[in-house]
């Protein structure tokens, strides 16, 4: 296999059988599914809502409210670059030292993979993303580009001033829409996302099993799934995928739990070479994961400054917020703790700046407690799948039970 | 406080050899004081270090004539890892950083982190972090904060926007924030008259730093490299508000006036005429760039912090005085006046540099830490092809003359030089 070569999801990417190939038992429906919506951009959910009419909104990041999106009628789509095949077309634009995400992103926007979307979303996260806005806007011919200024701190000014932000995202869509957002469609988005929010703590809690009746490679299909499709249908199919899941046989032959800490990882594959090497991932710290999820937002009240507060001060923050280092790693802590965790991988996209000192710091904050190894990273990894599992046998090797 | 005193020698060192320099060029003349002053500021942190008065680390962005008029001194931490690239144990240094921050973190942030954790700088009485332009810079304070947990921090918070009322307003509110901040943690008062004062001779710097900027338009340019970052940390570093900073560029511009009087450059056949977009490496100062004038008669003309499109403030009123600061940081220092919001800033400062300066070809150096620049060199690369002068991006680490060699650098200049049809 050569790396850039191979798409993404296709079958010529299954990990090599390791020694403990683990799957989860139950045969769902709801779970194809998922796995299938992941595995295209334009997946059958989105070809289905756009036959009907609907339009899709896609995004950069997790600090860009999806409610808001979904309160003008839209549906969010968290960007990626699923069967991405390379960067020939972004590299000129871009450089050698930036993150092989966005190049991929961009790349997939360059070639036309795009076209299915009426808006892109940016909030002013890292430096890499940032820049595929200014890019993106000037040559791709997506009918509403639209920066958010993401504050860096979560003090009360920060509250106020995010709330502005999502007040004129708000007002950019309704322009370009011609529609009123209201603030009863907004309680309503907010009602579905925490509702989305609910089924997938449910979903987590189960993974809190000695055996747990699904595999986190799977979950990370079900979480990508649910920033790829409208949520009213994602929320009706987690429902049939928590009752599929119910009273069904566990996972036991693993040779660690292991909780996943870092950015944005999509690819389930990824998840599947460590689990096959017998590292069970029962939790995580990610974007396309907990952060997301963990908490809800306030119901009552102004809904956009529930939203505001939520985004910034409630959810769990990522390394780009620069004054919740401590609340970051007591959150790591409480899941090593709920999930019984025995190790942790810090994933990180190379050239990532946050990620680099975060791993550092969680790594020193929670050696004594908890193993961590430090995996380096690019979108496309296929091409290091052997050393991935080479890294990942040693470390189970190290904490298994 | 080990490598703070290493650095005060090395200073004294410097100073030392550029006073008995005897027919020295005007260039050499004009480094000697700030040598010497940079010899001072290191002493005045040691002193208020050993005897308990107060200090900050802090950064040119943080509008530090606010320090300055708090009576507060300060030091970046970031400076020792830009002028220690010329130094012997320089690159064992970046060697050992890697051990702890891996090698694709910016290093000027790596080395300054690792003096951070390894003890060798003075604690701080408290920190007032720059959290932009890039991402490198919250993880390095974050570190700080865990490194030094009785240090209190408190960082202005940026928004993304180009020069509204609002984004305005908001900066405005965050700099009285840290004045706040100072004077519950650094026990001293701000003084509205004192502070006019600063302003006024930091404006009087300001705008001699302007009539300098304007003469080096001239062709022949009257100075070389060097002098525009020289320049930079005069006014925003180590002579900020202060009369010495006024005197030095009163010399620097007369020496200047002179010269373009006389047109006499800096290099007598003067052929090529560079934009190096961003900081000037200190490693490649006396190599590259003395070889650009010799071997192709290639003078930087202007380089990222020698641009000076700094308005002079408004010290009329309180609230004046404060957009006027927020207004500077934000909008016109470098590297956060073209990396923090969006890409624009980056295009217009090239469209400005190259009509104002007659600029024949634009470099943008690629150093590693600088990701987000990076990630817009094919629109530089556009931007100067509607200008019709030549672009060039290299791919080197400011801090570490080991990741592109200066013959290798200079391997591309003289492809880029030949191909394009330059000198």
């Amino acid at each position: 296999m050569t790396r850039g070569n191979i798409p993404l999801y296709s079958p010529e990417r299954i990990a090599l059988k390791g020694e403990n190939e683990v799957e989860t038992k139950v045969k769902s429906q709801a779970l194809k599914e998922f796995t299938e919506a992941v595995e295209t951009l334009a997946n059958p959910a989105i070809r289905s809502w756009r036959e009907q009419g609907g339009k899709v909104v896609a995004y950069s990041c997790t600090y860009v409210p999806e409610e808001i999106i979904t309160a003008a009628g839209l549906v969010p789509f968290r960007m990626r670059a699923s069967r991405s095949r390379g960067t020939e077309l972004s590299d000129t634009y871009l450089s050698n030292i930036n993150c092989s995400f966005c190049r991929h992103v961009f790349n997939m926007a360059l070639r036309g993979d795009y076209e299915f979307i009426e808006g892109a979303v940016w909030a002013s996260t890292c430096d890499h993303s940032r820049r595929i806005c200014d890019n993106w806007k000037r040559k791709v011919g997506t009918p509403l580009a639209l920066m958010m200024s993401l504050p860096k701190k979560t003090t009360e000014p920060q509250v106020e001033w995010w709330r502005d932000e999502l007040a004129n995202l708000k007002e950019a869509l309704e322009k370009h829409l011609g529609i009123t957002i209201t603030d009863d469609r907004l309680r309503e988005a907010i009602k579905t996302h925490n509702e989305t929010r609910r089924l997938l703590r449910q979903l987590y809690e189960l993974r809190k099993k000695d055996a747990p009746p699904i595999t986190g490679a799977d979950v990370l299909a079900v979480m990508v799934a649910s920033t790829a499709m409208p949520k009213e249908r994602f929320n009706q199919m987690l429902k049939e995928l928590l009752e599929d899941l119910k009273g069904a046989e566990g996972i036991k032959d693993y040779r660690a739990r292991v909780m996943i800490v870092g950015s944005i990882l999509d690819d389930p594959d990824f998840i599947k070479v460590i689990e096959n090497e017998g590292g069970l991932v029962v939790t995580d710290s990610q974007c396309v994961g907990t952060r997301v999820f963990w908490t809800d937002v306030d119901e009552g009240g102004d809904p956009l400054t529930a939203l505001a507060r939520w985004y910034l001060q409630d959810k769990p923050a990522c390394p780009r917020i620069f004054d919740q280092t401590a609340n970051r790693s007591k959150f790591v802590r409480d899941m090593v703790k709920e999930f019984k965790v025995d190790g942790i991988i810090g994933e990180r996209l190379v050239f990532c700046d946050f990620w680099t000192v975060e791993h550092y710091l969680l790594r020193t904050k929670l050696k004594a407690e908890t193993p961590y190894l430090s995996l380096d990273r690019e979108y496309l990894w296929a091409g290091t799948i052997g050393q991935l599992r080479t890294r990942v046998q040693a470390f189970l090797e190290t904490i298994e039970r | 406080m080990s490598k703070f005193i290493e650095e005060r020698e090395n200073w004294r060192l410097v100073q030392q050899a550029l006073t008995i320099t005897t027919g020295a060029d005007f260039d050499v003349k004009l480094y000697a004081p700030l040598a010497k002053r940079f010899q001072e500021l290191l002493n005045e942190i040691i002193r208020c270090s050993r005897e308990g008065d107060p200090f900050l680390i802090s950064y040119y962005a943080c509008a530090p004539e606010i320090f300055v008029a708090m009576d507060l001194p300060w030091f970046t931490s970031l400076a020792s890892a830009y002028l220690g690239a010329v130094l012997p144990g320089h690159t064992a240094e970046v060697d050992e950083s890697d051990t702890w921050f891996g090698k694709d973190y910016c290093t000027a942030l790596r080395v300054g982190a690792l003096r951070v954790l390894k003890d060798q700088l003075p604690i701080p009485t408290a920190v007032v972090a720059l959290i932009h332009p890039c991402d490198g810079t919250i993880g390095f304070h974050q570190m700080l904060k865990e490194k030094w947990p009785n240090v209190p921090i408190f960082a202005c918070d940026p928004p993304y926007w180009e020069d509204d009322e609002r984004s305005l307003h908001y900066y405005v509110s965050e700099i009285k924030r840290m004045v706040s901040f100072l004077e519950e943690h650094a026990g001293r008062k701000l003084d509205m008259d004192r502070l006019r004062e600063v302003i006024e001779e930091s404006n009087k710097i300001i705008k001699l730093w302007q009539e300098y900027s304007e003469l080096r338009r001239a062709v022949p340019c009257p100075h070389g490299y060097g002098i525009t970052v020289q320049a930079f940390g005069a006014a925003q570093y180590v002579w900020v508000g202060h009369p010495d900073g006024v005197q030095w560029f009163r010399d620097l511009v007369a020496n200047a006036e002179g010269l373009v009087r006389a047109k006499k450059g800096k290099v007598e056949n003067e052929r090529i005429r560079i934009f190096w977009f961003d900081l000037t490496p200190a490693h490649l100062v006396y190599d590259l760039f003395v070889w650009l004038e010799k071997e192709w008669g290639a003078v930087v003309v202007m380089d990222m912090f020698g641009h000076c499109p700094y308005e002079l403030i408004d010290t009329s009123s309180e609230e004046t005085m404060f957009r006027g600061l927020a207004r500077r940081a934000l909008y016109q220092q470098p590297m956060v006046r073209q990396a923090r919001g969006m890409a624009d800033h980056f295009l217009s400062d090239i469209e400005r540099v190259v009509k104002d300066y007659k600029i024949n070809c634009v470099v943008w150096p690629m150093h590693m830490g600088h990701k987000d620049g990076s990630a817009i060199v094919g629109l530089m690369r556009e931007k100067c092809r509607e200008l019709g002068v030549p672009f060039m991006s290299i791919g080197m680490d400011l801090f570490d003359p080991r990741y592109t060699t200066v013959d290798e650098i200079k391997d591309r200049f003289t492809e880029f030089f030949t191909i394009m049809g330059l000198g």
